[in-house]
């Protein structure tokens, strides 16, 4: 059952035909963490493994007309680079909690979202940042934004033939302030109970100009919490107007019981953790 | 001041370079020549009749050497009550129910065979509650006895009462009484190492078993007697411990798994190893047991305890092992801890369909300490008295005999109470209900040996070679607390060489003497002590070598210093001075005359007279050695369930300062302080190792570890879902050590392996109660429970 062959092609282009020619026998492989841990809890059995770790040249961020970061881009480098901090606090916030160090290092971006868990740690950030993942076939690119990429827990729209190979982030998030929180039992090795974002453009007067809120396990994919972000739009930014936005955010998700949290426990988490995101999106905005 | 030159002194540890570089060989590494791997398939059902079990496919997969079933071992029951069998043949009652087994060459193999191996069930009526086990109609567990008698009920045969004292007069005494109903889960003990053996039969059907256990004279009598029922009587069995990646109870008793292991060798005739997964560790462990306490105490105007009474409920499981006689380690705390004049208790094991479950470090004490200190916070708040200061009217005192008859010889517990309650900052921190607060929690614990058993004794072995050099065969295990390194220094102290001249070897039945188990956080109280007797023996022996050829040796120098320099003149002595051993002693490798240890000339290095002495020829040779038993005079319970069980106990005190979040019901630990009395730390470094790591586990216990079953289903077997704390999670410890010393302790050492996890769980539960004025009673105190009960207060 431990027996499958391990490959790892140097371009793209070797990867469609890997894939192509071992058909529904091959999973990518990137990081590892998620595919070897499934391995060996049998809930995958490949044939092969195709990796991507040959593709080095997925691995960057860079900032040019929009942010751009490579599919293969792992957990750590996110976590140190200074631009991901001061520009997509978020996906910082999310990136530097995921498991361990050791984790941190392998673990890629592009795993973290193709393996579509509920409780990705860097979905509902990648979500507050209208981020834009862009998949590559034989075929070509197509781009899909991330709101639209999961279909469900482990499904997205992502083609057995293509590769993530990058998120695209549009420019005006410079302009938002954004947190990430994730609500867990331990400092690491965890995953959350409930993960919330939130990225905020304030005005000067503290108005809310926009407001996006992803929320994480308590759906069967990340979400955004539209009504609660509708609601927030040209409101001043205060305590009252912050709680109400919590109310309406619990109001759209639709949590369930696990061994990892009661239902309403995270309902409950929802609506102390989108103030207290929206305050720490505002205060890292400069605004408050 | 003592003057002690290694006891009391942090040496660091000796063997542990080999485990953090990776070269110690635990029962993952080991192999032998032509070893097969085995693997076991437990049930699909908490209860269920087996209608057929079909191996076939199984035993044609390339690689399978055996397939084992109900049907293919002797049906001999094991265990404590002997209520089981090692393999199931016809009902199962819990998941962890060993079904079949087989043997190949490779794990992978091992693996896809189970996975062949088709059963068939017929599911039964189970019962996953214990009190709903006790009622009248439930689901009965076991349907006979381990005789074959019939059985109405699911509670055990084994009735834990105990009394002292009069309640009734107790109640008139006291001006406040509380009752408080509190309970504890599961929690599994987490050794680093999984668990594992091997077995190997000669060509004469005597077993060796590589194993991991920490009793290994209790393992070879419980197999002895496997052996005796299974037509190998009269086999001789010789038990070995790898290295041990921790017990913490988990190596206790025999488990099942080694019976399975010995019959896979026996059929293959070829080692066996069995090496448990971590799913394995969380599925197919005894964990620490759950329980329901009812508790109530009562005390007089003056805040003095009146009586205590607490009934318990203990889940057993399916089956029995020790965690059945966990309630007499509960009976110590119920008993003892504090000054109770009128006691009452009584535990009740009752069998369900859940796992079975087993020791864990603090053996029972913790689950009844919590309920225990629970009661002491609310009832101090009924009484309007500070509840440290109601510990302090309460505490235990030296010369205390407590109603169980233990003999209180030194007692730490002032101190203890007076330093926490200063490093906390208790008096200005307490009482705010500010979402902040402080809490206290005290401890009672056997620190020198417990008689469970008709011997409670340690046997020793010391020889020294021509170079000075020591090796000692100790019967204990190291599970990696570190005695390798305390009884280097205990010995080296007693006889007078140095730490890194001595060798410890552990864990071999054959080479050591009787023991009864590095457990019960005695072994540094009983090697130690058993190291000093022989010690003293090995040591007479180089003295009387030394009276006999030191006078020469000096001589004989002083003539070849003559022979080289004709201006030497030989100094006047009194050889008799020297010729008699007692006037003679040893310490840092020296030979001296006690009158005058600065002689300059009666002094030498000891492998001088040991070279000179051991090998000298026909009828004159002679070797060193010496063994020691050491049993205490301590006692077995009596019919009343009271004796000193041990030779002296170990108190403590924990301090708790916490931070609750009112809105996520999150609780953060600001500040925890730990005092024990230990009587004499042996190794400061390695004493506070221990410290650190039962008060870790404490915090995990108290907050965060939990069993998650459904069913009779563990549900969360891994590290992922099971919430033992990380790296990162670490809280600000300050340790305190107190240190009365103790009479009958090796240097005055006390044990401290188990303590610093007593007290901690219920420390922070009364530090949550002050913080935020809500108290939870139900371990682990999770976010959830908080936040419910706050809201439940509103």
């Amino acid at each position: 059952m431990l027996n499958y062959d391990y490959i790892k092609p140097e371009s793209i282009k070797d990867v469609f035909s890997l894939l192509k020619e071992y058909g529904a026998e091959a999973t990518l492989i990137a990081g590892g963490t998620d595919v070897m841990v499934n391995i060996r809890n049998r809930k995958l059995s490949p044939g092969v493994l195709i990796s991507l770790r040959g593709l080095m040249d997925l691995q960057y961020i860079n900032k040019n007309k929009g942010y751009h970061i490579g599919g293969m881009t792992t957990h750590r480098m996110l976590e140190q680079s200074e631009l991901v901090k001061n520009e997509l606090s978020a996906l910082h916030d999310g990136a530097s909690r995921v498991g361990s160090v050791q984790i941190r290092n392998v673990a890629t971006i592009g795993g973290n979202i193709c393996n579509a868990a509920p409780s990705a740690d860097t979905a509902g950030p990648l979500l507050v940042l209208d981020a834009v993942v862009v998949l590559e076939g034989p075929e070509g690119k197509r781009k899909i934004p991330v709101a639209e990429f999961f279909t469900g827990p482990s499904t997205t729209v992502r083609r057995e033939d293509e590769v993530l190979v990058e998120f695209d982030i549009p420019e005006d998030n410079s302009r938002y302030g954004s947190a990430y929180w994730k609500h867990s039992r331990r400092k690491a090795m965890d995953l959350p109970i409930l993960g919330v974002a939130v990225a905020l453009n304030l005005a000067e007067d503290r108005t809310i100009v926009d407001a996006r809120i992803g929320l994480s396990v308590v759906a069967p994919t990340p979400i955004r919490a539209l009504r609660a972000e509708e609601y927030l739009k040209g409101k001043s930014f205060r305590e009252d107007v912050l709680l109400e936005a919590g109310r309406i955010a619990s109001s759209e998700a639709s949590p369930r019981d696990s061994i990892r949290g009661k239902a309403w426990y995270r309902g409950d988490m929802i609506k102390v953790f989108v103030p207290r995101m929206a305050k720490l999106a505002a205060e890292r905005r400069g605004v408050i | 001041m003592s003057d002690h030159l290694y006891v009391g002194k942090s040496i660091p540890r000796t063997i542990e370079i080999d485990k953090v570089t990776g070269r110690a060989v635990y029962i993952d590494d080991f192999k032998r020549p032509g070893m097969l791997y085995g693997k076991i398939l437990y049930s699909d059902y908490a209860h269920a009749r087996i209608k057929s079990i079909n191996i076939a496919k199984a035993e044609k997969l390339p690689g399978v050497r055996a397939v084992l079933t109900g049907r293919d071992v002797p049906d001999v029951r094991v265990g404590f009550l002997k209520d089981q069998s090692v393999l199931k043949k016809d009902v199962v009652r819990q998941f962890r129910d060993e079904v079949a087994a087989v043997a190949a060459i490779s794990p992978d193999i091992a693996r896809e065979a189970i996975d062949l191996i088709e059963v068939e069930y017929e599911e039964l009526p189970a019962v996953f509650d214990p009190v709903e086990a006790m009622k009248e109609g439930a689901p009965l567990v076991h349907e006979t006895d381990a005789r074959g008698k019939p059985l109405r009920t699911n509670i055990l045969p084994l009735p834990w009462r105990f009394q002292a004292g009069d309640i009734e007069q107790g109640r008139r005494e006291s001006a406040f009484t509380v009752i408080d109903h509190v309970s504890t889960t599961w929690v599994n003990q987490c050794c680093m190492g999984p668990s594992g053996c091997i077995a190997e039969f000669d060509m004469n059907s005597n077993l060796t078993l590589y194993n991991q256990t920490n009793v290994i004279f209790g393992d070879k009598g419980r197999i002895s007697e496997y052996f005796s029922q299974i037509g190998l009587k009269g086999k001789k069995i010789r038990i070995i411990n790898p290295i041990v990646g921790g017990s913490f109870g988990t190596k206790l008793d025999t488990d099942i798994y080694e019976f399975i292991c010995i019959q896979l060798a026996l059929k293959t005739r070829r080692p066996v190893k069995i090496l448990f997964d971590r799913e394995e560790e969380f599925r197919a462990l005894p964990p620490r047991q759950p329980a329901r306490f009812t508790v109530e105490q009562g005390c007089d105007r003056e805040g003095r305890l009146t009586f205590r009474k607490i009934e318990a409920i203990l889940d057993n499981g399916a089956y029995t092992s020790w965690g059945a006689t966990t309630p007499s380690v509960m009976m110590m705390p119920v008993s003892s801890l504090y000054r109770v004049p009128n006691i009452y208790y009584q535990a009740t094991c009752v069998y369900t369909n859940n796992i079975y479950c087993q020791a864990m470090r603090g053996y029972g004490n913790p689950q009844a300490s919590f309920a225990v200190e629970t009661s002491m916070d609310t009832l101090a708040e009924k009484a309007g008295i500070d509840p440290a200061e109601f510990r302090m009217i309460n505490r235990n005192q030296s010369g205390d005999l407590t109603p169980m008859r233990l003999k209180i010889t030194s007692c730490g517990l002032e101190e203890c109470i007076t330093s926490v309650k200063e490093k906390i900052g208790w008096n200005d921190k307490k009482g705010k209900r500010n979402g902040r607060g402080v809490g206290i929690a005290s401890l009672i614990h056997v620190a020198g040996g417990a008689r469970v058993t008709l011997s409670d004794g340690h046997g020793i072995m010391v020889k020294v070679d021509e170079d000075g050099f020591v090796d000692v065969l100790e019967s204990g295990t190291d599970q990696g607390q570190g005695s390798p390194t305390v009884i280097s220094q205990i010995v080296a102290e007693s006889l007078g060489v140095r730490p890194e001249d001595v060798s410890v070897i552990f864990g071999d039945t054959a080479l050591c003497l009787w023991d009864a188990g590095t457990h019960a956080s005695r072994h540094t109280f009983m090697a130690g002590n058993a190291a000093i007797m022989a010690c003293e023996k090995a040591k007479k022996q180089i003295l009387e070598m030394a009276a006999e050829y030191m006078p020469r040796m000096i001589k004989s120098d002083f003539k070849k210093m003559m022979k080289k320099d004709p201006e030497f003149v030989e100094p006047e002595l009194d050889y008799s001075l020297i010729s008699d051993p007692a006037n003679l002693d040893i310490r840092d490798r020296k030979i001296f005359l006690k009158s005058d240890p600065s002689h300059p000339h009666f002094n030498m290095d000891i492998n001088k007279v040991l070279r000179r002495g051991l090998h000298v020829g026909t009828g004159e040779s002679r070797v060193i050695a010496a063994e020691a038993f050491y049993d205490p005079p301590t006692e077995t319970l009596d019919r009343e369930l009271k004796g000193n069980l041990s030779m002296t106990y170990a108190f403590g005190t924990t301090g708790v300062e916490v931070e609750v979040d009112r809105d996520t019901g999150e609780v953060k630990i600001l500040q925890l302080v730990a005092a024990h009395d230990v009587g004499k730390a042996m190794n400061p470094t390695l004493l506070l190792g221990q410290v650190y790591g039962a008060v870790y586990t404490g915090v995990g216990y108290g907050l965060t570890e939990e069993m998650k079953l459904e069913k009779g289903k563990v549900m969360n077997p891994n590290f992922l879902d099971y919430k033992l704390l990380t790296a990162m999670d670490v809280i600000p410890i300050k340790p305190v050590i107190v240190e009365p010393g103790d009479e009958a302790g090796p240097y005055g050492a006390k044990g401290v392996g188990e303590p610093g996890l007593v007290p901690t769980a219920p420390a922070i539960a009364n530090a949550i109660y002050d913080a935020i004025g809500v108290r939870i009673k139900d371990l682990p105190i999770t976010p959830e429970k908080v936040l419910e009960a706050i809201k439940n207060s509103k």
